[in-house]
C-alpha cells in the first residue's frame, strides 16, 4: 500500500469505496477500489471475485485495466487504470450539445469492447453511462464487472439503491432467465440514443411496467409474430397494441439516417433479431469514422 | 466460463513446466520423497473430494478446489500453510468462483469436523482446529499465491465435446469421466492443457473398452507424444494404488510432513 499515495475519493463502488491515488515510483494515476470485507461470513465478495476473474482474462482497450490486486492487513485493494470521468458525468458537463463524431467515436468503441467480452463469452449485464469511462484522450472503457451475476440481474443492490431499469431489454423485464449477449446489445441501443441526445435517457421507466410500456409505447407493442416466444416468457402481462406514434427522427432528431437505421436495429424487442456487436462495428454508419478511432 | 483457452492467464499463466515443479518443491523433497509427497497431495484431495461431496457440490467446483489446492503448492512449501487448512479455504473459494454461491462459513467448518471425525479418523485423532477466521485469512494467502488467477479450464467439456465427435458410447464416457477425476491425483492439471488431458483420458478409456479410435486419433492434429506423457501420469497414479493403504500409512506421513513453526491457537 506504501506503493500509492491517496489523493481524493471518486465514489463508492458496488462493493467498497473507489479513491483516486498516485503510484509513488511511477508517479502513474490509478483508481484504487477497496473492497469492503464486513460481512464475516463470506470472505472476499463474490462481486469482487467476478470482476477480479473476468478482468484478469479480459485485456483490451476499450476495458479497464486491472494493474494489480493488493493485500494486507486483512483488506483486499484493486488498482485499476484511471479514467478522468464516467458518460453520465460527461453528459452532465455537455449542456445539451455533443458533436456528431463524438458520437460516433464513443459507440464504436463501446461496440469494439462488447464484441471483445462477447467472443470470450462474457456478458456484461450491466451497461450503463455511469459504467462507462472516459479518458482526457477520448477512449472509452467499459468498467464495473462487479455486480453483473451469471443467473440473473439483481433488481436491488446490497445498499438501497435500486439498480436502474433504463437499459434492460423487455425479454429480461419479462422474467426471461436465459438471455445471451442480445443482453448488452439493447442497453447499447439506448446508451446510443442518449448519446446522440446528449444526455437524455431514452427510456427513463420509474418501474419494470412503466419501463416496458415506455418501450412499447415507441416501439410498437411486439406481438407473438414479431416476437416469438415473447408470451410464455415467466413474468410476461399483455400491453395494449400500441401503435407507434413517434419516429426515431422525431426522438433522435440530430442522428443520421444511417445512425437512425444501426438504432433501429439494435433496439429490437425479439433478442434473437437484435443485432450484434461485431455486426455493428460494420454498419454503413460507420464507414466514415476517423481512421485513428479504428485503428488503436 | 468457455472463453478462449489460448488467451486465459490458466494457459499463460499456469501451465508449468516439470522441471520448474520438481524445483519448487525442492524444500519439501528434502524431508519427503517424491511418492510420499505425492501420497500427501492425494490425500489432500481425496479430503476435498469428500468434503464437496458432503456439501453436494458439482464435480466441476471439486475439480477447481483441487486446482486451487495444487496451484499453492506448486509455489509453496507444505510448511507455509497446512493444507488441512488449505483444503477448505480452497473449495471455499472455488464455490465462489465457479457460481456455485457462498457456502456459509459456519456450514463449512462443521462439515469439516464431521468429515475429518467420520470418514479421516484414520488419519487425524484429534478434532478438526480451524476455524472461520483461520479460513478467511487464508483465502487472502491463496489468492495472492495465484496472482488471483481464478478461472479454471478443466477436461470436462472438451471431453463431452470429442466424445459426441468420436460417437462414444455411455459406458467409455462414463469411464472417461472418472479417469479425469483421478488426474487430479497427478501432477497434470499443472502441467498440460485440459483439452490434452481429455484426449489421454478418452484414449485410455477406449483400450479398456476395446473400442477402435486409432483413425480418430490420427486424424487429430495434435501431438501424441504429449497425449502418451499424460497416460504415464496417470498410469503411475494407478501402479501406485495397487500397492498403496491410505489409511495404514497417512499417519506418519502426516507427521513427518513439513509443518508451519505455530499450530493455531483458539481465537
Amino acid at each position: 500500500m506504501q506503493k500509492y499515495e491517496k489523493l481524493e475519493k471518486i465514489g463508492e463502488g458496488t462493493y467498497g469505496t473507489v479513491f483516486k491515488a498516485k503510484n509513488r515510483e511511477t508517479q502513474e494515476i490509478v483508481a484504487l477500489k477497496r473492497v469492503r470485507l464486513d460481512d464475516d461470513d463470506e470472505g472476499v465478495p463474490s462481486s469482487a471475485l467476478r470482476e477480479i476473474c473476468l478482468l484478469k482474462e479480459l485485456k483490451h482497450k476499450n476495458i479497464v485495466r486491472l494493474h494489480d490486486v493488493l493485500h494486507s492487513d486483512k483488506k483486499l485493494t484493486l488498482v485499476f487504470e484511471h479514467c478522468d470521468q464516467d458518460l453520465k458525468k460527461y453528459f452532465d458537463s455537455l449542456n445539451g450539445e455533443i458533436d456528431p463524431d463524438i458520437v460516433k467515436s464513443f459507440l464504436f468503441q463501446l461496440l469494439r469492447g462488447l464484441e471483445f467480452c462477447h467472443s470470450r463469452n462474457v456478458l456484461h449485464r450491466d451497461l450503463k453511462p455511469q459504467n462507462l469511462l472516459i479518458n482526457k484522450n477520448g477512449e472509452l472503457k467499459l468498467a464495473d464487472f462487479g455486480l453483473a451475476r451469471a443467473f440473473g440481474i439483481p433488481v436491488r443492490c446490497y445498499s438501497a439503491e435500486v439498480v436502474t431499469l433504463w437499459y434492460r431489454p423487455p425479454d429480461v423485464l419479462f422474467g426471461a432467465k436465459l438471455y445471451n449477449t442480445s443482453i448488452d446489445m439493447w442497453s447499447a441501443g439506448c446508451i446510443f440514443a442518449e448519446l446522440a441526445n446528449a444526455g437524455r435517457p431514452l427510456f427513463p421507466g420509474s418501474d419494470v411496467e412503466d419501463q416496458v410500456k415506455r418501450i412499447f409505447k415507441l416501439l410498437g407493442t411486439p406481438t407473438e409474430e414479431t416476437w416469438p416466444g415473447m408470451t410464455s416468457l415467466p413474468d410476461y402481462k399483455s400491453f395494449p397494441l400500441y401503435q407507434p406514434t413517434m419516429t426515431l427522427s422525431q426522438v433522435c432528431p440530430k442522428l443520421s439516417s444511417k445512425g437512425r437505421d444501426l438504432l433501429q436495429r439494435l433496439l429490437i424487442c425479439s433478442p434473437a433479431v437484435r443485432m450484434s456487436a461485431e455486426d455493428a462495428m460494420s454498419h454503413s454508419y460507420f464507414s466514415d469514422l476517423s481512421p485513428s478511432i479504428r485503428n488503436v | 466460463m468457455a472463453g478462449n483457452f489460448w488467451q486465459s492467464a490458466h494457459y499463460q499463466q499456469w501451465l508449468l513446466d516439470s522441471q520448474d515443479l520438481i524445483q519448487e518443491r525442492r524444500p519439501d523433497l528434502e524431508v519427503l520423497s517424491e511418492e510420499e509427497y505425492q501420497k500427501i497431495m492425494i490425500f489432500f484431495s481425496n479430503f476435498i473430494q469428500q468434503l464437496g461431496e458432503t456439501l453436494k457440490l458439482r464435480q466441476q467446483v471439486i475439480a477447481t478446489a483441487t486446482t486451487f489446492l495444487k496451484r499453492f503448492y506448486a509455489r509453496n512449501s507444505l510448511r507455509c500453510i497446512d493444507p488441512l487448512l488449505l483444503a477448505p479455504t480452497s473449495v471455499f473459494l472455488a464455490s465462489k468462483v465457479e457460481e456455485f454461491g457462498v457456502i456459509s462459513n459456519s456450514r463449512l467448518i462443521s462439515t469439516c469436523q464431521t468429515v475429518v471425525k467420520n470418514k479421516f479418523s484414520y488419519a487425524y485423532t484429534t478434532e478438526f482446529p480451524y476455524r472461520t477466521t483461520h479460513i478467511l485469512e487464508c483465502e487472502f494467502y491463496l489468492l495472492e499465491s495465484m496472482d488471483c488467477c481464478l478461472i479454471v479450464y478443466q477436461p470436462y467439456r472438451p471431453l463431452v465435446q470429442y466424445m459426441q465427435d468420436l460417437g462414444g458410447e455411455g459406458e467409455v464416457l462414463q469411464l472417461a469421466w472418472r479417469i479425469v477425476n483421478d488426474s487430479l491425483r497427478t501432477d497434470v492439471c499443472l502441467l498440460f492443457p485440459p483439452y490434452e488431458i481429455a484426449l489421454a483420458c478418452i484414449h485410455m478409456a477406449c483400450v479398456v473398452h476395446q473400442k477402435d479410435c486409432k483413425q480418430w486419433f490420427a486424424e487429430l492434429n495434435t501431438d501424441l507424444d504429449r497425449i502418451m506423457e499424460i497416460t504415464r501420469y496417470i498410469l503411475n497414479l494407478y501402479e501406485l494404488w495397487k500397492t498403496y493403504d491410505e489409511r495404514k500409512e497417512i499417519q506418519s506421513l502426516l507427521q513427518k510432513m513439513p509443518k508451519p513453526q505455530t499450530q493455531p491457537g483458539p481465537r
